[in-house]
């Protein structure tokens, strides 16, 4: 699986990221990087426990990686679910669903390109 | 040059190594939210660049930093380019107000987060560059225009046969008289900077003595009343002159100083010239100038009359025998004043810049190569103050010797955590918890034994501070007075940080020295000390072992490589406990070792110990060496000639059985020849 081929697979924008970081090994870098990040555990988790500040914050990292990664359907679904929790809305249930949808295919195609690379 | 450092606040570890990849020529210093930020702030503030700084984030946010850095004024110090995702306008208003200078939005773009730096490092310099380089400029004019009035009113007073002290000394004394003047009444407001332009203008105050003639000005006897009248009207002439600096004539300096020119020959009672001008008519600059000179005219010896003492001459005052003055200014002075009496040798009062213009002016006079010197003078003043405005962020000192003081840089004292002034430096505890005594020293040594000729020197030292120790290089040079005879005048220093680079140089050097399996020292190392050990002691006892692992190729086909190595590693270690550690423990390349050790008596019971302490059981394998042994008694100190010996001695053991130790005998090497060419080794 090609770089690019996982991008598709996760509905992101490989275009659009080589454009702006403008290096291959660095966008795979940063793109293996994403599964280390342990804010989409802490969403669920200060969700689930009604964090809500904590919450926002952790959602609002994950919008700006998306946004720097172009991992666009992740990104729009976290951005939705960020406006929400900076609004103040108590019933965020299906927001966060689809977050962690788009995150479940998001990590399923970048660990089917890791796969390919070892 | 050293890469500029950026501080990169984000609560997301991705986000910050993305940020950092893209910068990748500059220094990256990291904080994961704005407490940490605040914190790095506080202590780094100084050595860092640019700070890019996220909004959203834990504990303290972004405005939060911002709030912060307005609070303790670093952000002037400090350019800000907020990074975050919010580009609602609200946002970036707020951050600009709290004192941002640029803003990036995400997603970045590589080409646009370096070009923002680029730009807001190249503005920020530019903005300090300017700003010094206007301060620099300030000084300088003051100082020149300090400089230019001095050598004018000095002229006139050179030109008059006098010493050029009066100058000087009426500047002091209105200094005096105005702040005293001001203390007693509210009658005369003055800023300090009215004083000050009144006192820097009190020096011209004869400039029209120069229109008048020689004859007159430098008669011996006493003028007659044609004389007098012509002598009188230097005061309206100086003012006149003053008043015809067409371009300057509304320059307060100029001002001021024409007005001092023409009325301190006044008198309180209207008795005076040019004007008869009474009471407060007469500007109050030119009332206490007027003072001033009488008291100095009196006190200091004239063709026509000798030095009254400052009680005759303060009696003469107030007896209104020599003029008439305003009563306010009367009670400034008294017979009993030893602040009056010795403020004409008061250097304190001076401002700063004016004892240079004198030794300027003496050079003057000094009739050969006097410019070309006047010119080095000024020359060497810009230069050291370049060089100090370009060296603002090193440490930097000054140690002057009379008194015994040091002046650090404020960069520098702080960096150090030491005070900016260090009074008798060598009894300074504060000093030496930083620089170890010796190398203080070492200085003091280098400053008795320098000379204007040999005036640099260079010492390497460690210092202690911010909790630990750094090598550091400490540059000096001696400055010296410009006479004949020159004197120390002080001592400029420089300390750079060369503590990188010399630890990795000491690496270097003992990497090339040891072995890097076993930690031994190498051939080359070892032969070198033996010498020298030898060298420093010819008569004491040393004796040299050769050693060799007993079928250490059959070891390693057998086991692999790694065993060969556990097992060098082991003996190594074995050689390293058997011997003391002034001993000398060698590994010279595969399986051979040598130790070279000093002893008393009882060579040969050591030895045996040695050996059997090298032969060991390692993963149930018995492992045992052959060793030869040669003595320094028998073969004099001579590495090439012990070496030998101890080389064949082992060969002899090789040859019968391994598994032993040998001292070498003479008989060995007359039965070498027999064995020639038999066996290579």
């Amino acid at each position: 699986m090609t770089l690019q081929e996982c991008y598709a697979a996760m509905g992101g924008d490989y275009d659009d990221a080589m454009g702006r970081l403008r290096s291959e090994r660095l966008l795979q870098k940063f793109v293996l990087k994403f599964l280390d990040d342990g804010n989409f555990k802490l969403l669920c988790q200060s969700l689930a426990d009604g964090r809500q500040e904590e919450a926002f914050r952790a959602a609002h990292t994950i919008k700006g990686m998306c946004q720097n990664l172009s991992f666009r359907a992740l990104g729009k679904s976290s951005s939705r679910l960020t406006e929400a929790l900076r609004a103040g809305e108590s019933d965020t249930r299906e927001l966060l669903e689809c977050v962690m949808e788009d995150y479940r295919v998001t990590e399923e195609a970048i660990r089917a390109y890791q796969a390919g690379l070892n | 040059m050293e890469k500029e450092k950026i501080l990169i606040v984000d609560d997301s570890e991705m986000n910050r190594s993305i940020l950092a990849d893209m910068l990748a020529d500059y220094e990256i210093i990291e904080a994961e939210d704005g407490v940490e930020a605040v914190e790095i702030l506080s202590r780094r503030l100084p050595e860092l660049s640019l700070m890019l700084l996220d909004i959203v984030m834990p504990r303290l946010d972004g405005f939060g930093v911002l709030e912060k850095m307005k609070e303790r004024d670093w952000i002037e110090k400090l350019p800000v380019i907020i990074i975050s995702a919010e580009n609602g306008s609200n946002h970036v208003e707020r951050a600009y107000e709290l004192g941002a200078t640029d803003f990036i939005a995400r997603p970045f773009d590589s080409l646009i987060v370096q070009r923002r730096v680029v730009n807001t490092l190249l503005l920020y310099a530019k903005q300090k560059r300017l700003i010094r380089i206007a301060e620099e400029q300030v000084r300088e004019k003051e100082r020149y225009n300090d400089l230019m009035i001095d050598i004018l009113s000095q002229l006139v007073e050179f030109r008059n046969g006098e010493s050029g002290l009066h100058i000087k000394h009426v500047r002091r004394l209105t200094q005096l008289f105005l702040t005293r003047l001001e203390a007693r009444t509210d009658a005369y407001p003055l800023t300090e900077g009215e004083i000050s332009l009144i006192c820097t203008a009190s020096a011209l105050h004869d400039i029209g003595k120069i229109a008048i003639d020689d004859k007159i000005l430098n008669k011996p006897g006493r003028l007659t009343p044609e004389e007098y009248e012509i002598m009188k009207t230097h005061s309206a002439l100086g003012a006149d002159m003053l008043r015809k600096i067409v371009e300057h004539q509304n320059e307060p300096l100029i001002q001021k100083a024409a007005e001092i020119c023409r009325w301190h020959h006044e008198r309180w009672d209207g008795g005076g010239y040019p004007d008869g001008l009474r009471g407060d008519a007469i500007p109050i600059s030119a009332q206490v100038v007027a003072l001033a000179d009488v008291y100095d005219a009196l006190t200091s010896k004239r063709v026509y009359k000798p030095a009254y003492s400052h009680e005759q001459a303060v009696r003469m005052i107030l007896g209104g025998e020599c003029g008439a003055f305003n009563p306010l200014l009367l009670e400034c002075i008294s017979e009993n004043d030893p602040q009056l009496q010795n403020a004409r040798w008061d250097e304190s009062i001076d401002q700063p810049g004016k004892t240079r213009s004198r030794a300027i002016l003496e050079e003057l006079h000094d009739e050969s190569g006097a410019s070309r010197r006047t010119l080095s003078l000024l020359e060497k003043e810009r230069m050291k103050n370049s060089v100090l405005a370009s060296m603002a962020e090193t440490v930097q000192f000054e140690y002057t010797p009379d008194p015994p003081m040091i002046t650090m840089s404020p960069w520098g004292a702080q960096k150090l955590g030491l005070p900016e002034i260090i009074m008798d430096p060598k009894n300074s505890d504060e000093l030496f918890r930083v620089l170890d005594r010796e190398y203080w020293e070492e200085m003091s040594r280098f400053m008795r034994a320098s000379t204007p000729e040999d005036s640099e020197k260079r010492i390497d030292c460690p210092l202690h501070y911010g909790g630990e120790t750094r090598w550091a290089r400490i540059l000096l040079r001696t400055i010296w007075t410009d006479d004949e005879d020159p004197v120390l005048e002080s001592v400029m220093g420089t300390v750079l940080d060369i503590h990188d680079s010399r630890v990795r140089i000491e690496e270097l050097a003992r990497r090339s020295t040891q072995d890097s399996l076993t930690g031994l020292l190498n051939r080359a190392s070892a032969r070198e000390r033996i010498e020298r050990r030898m060298a420093e002691k010819p008569e004491d006892h040393f004796a040299l072992c050769e050693i060799d692992i007993d079928d250490f190729k059959k070891l390693n086909d057998t086991f692999g490589h790694m065993f060969g190595d556990q097992v060098l590693r082991e003996l190594s270690r074995r050689m390293k406990h058997s011997v003391r550690s002034s001993d000398i423990c060698c590994r010279a390349g595969g399986e051979e070792f040598f130790l070279f050790l000093d002893y008393n008596d009882q060579i040969e019971s050591t030895v045996d110990r040695i050996y059997k302490s090298l032969c060991f059981e390692i993963e149930g394998l018995n492992i045992t060496v052959s060793m030869g042994v040669a003595l320094s008694v028998t073969e004099g100190p001579d590495y090439t000639r012990l070496y030998r010996a101890a080389d064949l001695a082992l060969y002899k053991v090789k040859k019968s059985g391994k598994k032993h130790y040998r001292f070498y005998e003479q008989a060995m090497s007359d039965a070498l020849e027999d064995v020639a060419g038999e066996e290579g080794r």
